[in-house]
């Protein structure tokens, strides 16, 4: 099990590297999609309860990605008025 | 004795005859180059008198000019027809707002439109035929006009300025209506002749077509600088009006869907003008604080879901920027 979560926690990681790299809304999609992928798999495997440090992991990864698309320029939403 | 003193006196005499000839040639020596000068001017003079057309440094002189001119010339005659003499081919076409009911396997173009277009410049002709070919494929003969559908009409070679002229040629020949909404924001709607079996109409735009034509008929008449034109019209159009020219999905006919489609059209210029008044950094502060405050309300999924997060973002601008809410703004349109 401690193999398995580190793996998970690897994948987080690399999530964050990504993110320090990412520099479109594309790229940001994809990355998010991954993070949520991610979450609701370690969220299967630690189904009696997420370990804290964890979860601090998780909530790191989705403040950076949080804080990402915001600095990335505002979506423009000329298509959404379409 | 005799005879050999008269052999030795005629020796003498020719002796001195031929060196006198050559003291007198040696003295006519100097004198004579003197003289060819004098007469090598004149005869260059005269050499250089039938030289003068011939030599190609002059001429060269005088040719390279004439290309400059006649490329000014070129321009001028490949400009004036565009900028200047433009007359509508027709001025009682009806600019209706359709959807296709169907994609079309076919592209067919019908006859009345084609007699139209066939009078058209050849740029002019080939960008009609591409909105057209766009329109069918869009399945709708409006749309925003700018940089995009310049890319999807496949006229990327164009430059922006090209493009809007080629537009404003297409205008100013009552093919195409060309609405300027906000500074960088247009529309365009196409000429088709509307078919019942194959169109749905949206909207007649009875009111912008009137208005349409005025400035096409004096752009026709005066060569008067374009930007002025259309920066003007929007002033004059209330905002209601405006915002029923706005392209949008296909509607069919329900009151309360069009005032929608109104709305999003005047709030899309609302947040447009509130990022005028706020400046670019300012703004892409609101948007960060949106992201977070989306985020937090509504959860991390929302914010990778384009279509909610443009929904909500919205609704956040209307909170941040004191734009009217739907049911508001309709009160306050009767």
């Amino acid at each position: 099990m401690l193999q398995d979560i580190k793996i998970l926690m690897k994948s987080l990681s690399d999530i964050d590297v990504r993110i320090m790299l990412c520099k479109s809304a594309f790229e940001w999609e994809l990355l998010a999609k991954k993070y949520n992928a991610l979450r609701d798999e370690i969220e299967a495997f630690c189904a009696s309860g997420l370990p804290e440090d964890v979860q601090t992991a998780l909530e790191k990864t989705r403040a950076y990605l949080v804080e990402k698309k915001g600095e990335l320029p505002p979506l423009d939403l000329s298509d959404f008025f379409k | 004795m005799g005879l050999i003193k008269n052999i030795g006196n005629a020796v003498k005499n020719e002796v001195r005859d031929y060196l006198l000839k050559i003291v007198e040639a040696e003295k006519e020596a100097p004198k004579q180059p003197e003289a060819e000068n004098v007469q090598k001017p004149a005869e260059t003079k005269v050499e250089q008198q039938p030289k003068v057309p011939e030599t190609p440094v002059v001429k060269e002189e005088k040719v390279q000019p004439e290309p400059a001119k006649e490329a000014e010339k070129a321009e001028e005659v490949r400009e004036r027809p565009r900028r200047k003499e433009i007359y509508p081919i027709s001025n009682d076409l009806e600019f209706v707002r359709v959807s296709y009911k169907k994609n079309q396997d076919l592209i067919t173009i019908p006859k009345e439109l084609a007699e139209l277009i066939k009078m058209l410049p050849l740029e002019e002709y080939a960008c009609f035929v591409k909105l057209y070919c766009f329109a069918l494929e869009q399945r709708k003969n409006y749309g925003y006009w700018g940089g995009t559908l310049k890319r999807r009409i496949g006229l990327d070679q164009l430059s922006t300025a090209e493009f809007e002229e080629l537009g404003n040629n297409l205008a100013a020949y009552g093919l195409l209506l060309l609405e300027q909404l906000t500074e960088n924001q247009k529309t365009f709607v196409l000429y088709v002749p509307f078919d019942e079996d194959t169109m749905v109409k949206l909207s007649t735009a009875k009111k912008p077509e009137k208005e349409s034509e005025k400035p096409t008929a004096k752009k026709a008449e005066k060569p008067a600088p374009k930007a002025a034109k259309p920066k003007a019209e929007p002033k004059e159009e209330p905002e209601t009006q405006r915002a029923e020219d706005i392209p949008g999905k296909p509607v069919e006919g329900m009151e309360n869907d069009e005032m929608y489609k109104s709305y999003k059209t005047f709030v899309s210029l609302e947040i447009d003008k509130a990022k005028m008044r706020v400046g670019r950094a300012n703004f892409d502060k609101i948007y960060m604080e949106a992201v977070k405050y989306i985020d937090k309300k509504y959860g991390f999924k929302v914010l990778s879901d384009s279509d909610k997060f443009k929904e909500y973002l919205t609704n956040y601008y209307i909170s941040a920027f004191d734009i009217p809410t739907f049911e508001n703004w309709k009160k306050s349109k009767g």
